[in-house]
């Protein structure tokens, strides 16, 4: 079973992500802020990533930076995921390393087609 | 809704553009007349009956049919079908294009999605067979509101979404104060919009090297389906392919039209005149 680790700072939002990338069979681990995925990262380099653009602690984009400089972080297919969806923004992520992203708000169809867009489905 | 005034309005679509809605599927019919019944203040589909039946030539009879078909579309939806055709068969027949022009139609081609993702790949071809050559994109719809859609190359987020890379939609659309996407001049360019009913002649939109129709005829009742299919094939070159959906199927409802060698769930006509018609 393939893994994604979602992260984001709101409770609701990782367990709405959650629910649907577990119909899309893969294993859910969670994170709040850029750190405390970035450990998670270093502890077990998940498949995916879902990744929210504003947290507290470290936010979505440095999360990306750091994460690509890790050894074993090229890895991971990083689908952002964010209410900053003018074409500058979205063009920051994707030049810092993001495959895909998803403008805020989603639903379960948006994730799936994107999923598909990178392979990962 | 009560059983006679099912029967009226699944008789009024299947006449009007061949769906077949089963009474199985009769909750269609209030959730897709509901816009139009708030529009008009009718209380129900049994009192919009009536206005028809005391005005049948008003224009509110082919509307009701066009907001009765199913609008579900998204961007990319038959991609290897439309690969193929994009990095094969168009390069294919591009050599004896006469004029250095190739021809393509999306007949029920909702809001647009099918021609603006042809535009995007044909934007993107690489192949030196197609450098020269320009290819017309066609989309029509019965809907004049699809039409109008399509016209007006406006998507919404969760439209941009569904079948559209990242990098296919920062280099083709651009995005508006309202939060909608535009496509760009460059697409709009490719493609044109008509309304039009399958059922009906189609010889006024002129003949055509690809026609795609895919999702449209799988809910049509057999005999209109037929009829929806000779009229595509009618419109087809000589070396033209009619493309549907891939869960659907031609084979055994038209006689003179044959599955494609070049590619796979597509059509090819008989060249002789008078070869194609329904099959009995």
């Amino acid at each position: 079973m393939k893994s994604c680790l979602i992260v984001d700072d709101s409770r609701v939002v990782r367990k709405v992500a959650g629910r649907i990338v577990q119909d899309l069979q893969f294993e859910v681990t969670e994170a709040g802020d850029g750190a405390d995925a970035l450990k998670s990262c270093r502890e077990n380099m998940p498949d995916a990533i879902l990744l929210d653009w504003n947290m507290p602690v470290m936010n979505g984009l440095d999360f990306l930076r750091a994460l690509r400089r890790e050894q074993g972080g090229s890895k991971p297919i990083v689908v952002f995921c964010s209410t900053e969806n003018d074409a500058e923004h979205i063009g920051e992520a994707m030049r810092s390393g993001a495959n895909e992203f998803i403008m805020k708000p989603f639903d379960a169809d948006i994730i799936h087609s994107k999923f598909a867009e990178v392979g990962l489905v | 809704m009560d059983d006679s005034t099912y029967r009226e309005i699944a008789e009024l679509a299947l006449n009007g553009s061949g769906q077949h809605i089963p009474p199985t599927k009769s909750y269609l019919i209030e959730s897709r007349l509901g816009p139009i019944l708030r529009r008009e203040q009718f209380a129900g589909v049994a009192e919009l009956l009536a206005c028809i039946r005391a005005r049948p030539s008003s224009p509110l009879g082919g509307e009701i049919v066009a907001a009765l078909t199913s609008k579900t579309t998204h961007f990319f939806r038959e991609r290897a079908a439309f690969e193929r055709i994009v990095n094969h068969v168009l390069p294919m027949m591009a050599p004896s294009a006469p004029g250095g022009k190739l021809r393509i139609w999306c007949a029920g081609g909702s809001s647009g999605q099918e021609a603006y993702s042809l535009a995007m790949l044909i934007g993107e071809s690489e192949n030196e067979a197609l450098k020269d050559i320009q290819v017309e994109i066609l989309t029509s719809d019965i809907s004049e509101k699809m039409s109008a859609r399509a016209r007006s190359g406006k998507f919404g987020h969760f439209d941009v979404q569904k079948g559209l890379s990242i990098h296919r939609l920062l280099s083709n659309f651009s995005r508006l104060d309202t939060g909608e996407w535009q496509v760009s001049q460059d697409l709009a360019n490719r493609v044109g919009v008509r309304t039009h009913n399958i059922l009906q002649d189609c010889s006024g939109l002129g003949v055509f090297d690809v026609i795609t129709c895919c999702n449209v005829i799988g809910g049509m009742g057999s005999q209109m389906r037929a009829r929806a299919l000779v009229n595509l094939a009618r419109q087809l070159s000589d070396s033209g392919v009619l493309v549907i959906g891939k869960d659907e199927t031609a084979t055994g409802l038209v006689t003179g039209l044959e599955p494609s060698r070049d590619l796979r769930g597509a059509y090819c006509r008989e060249v002789t005149p008078g070869a194609l018609t329904a099959a009995a």
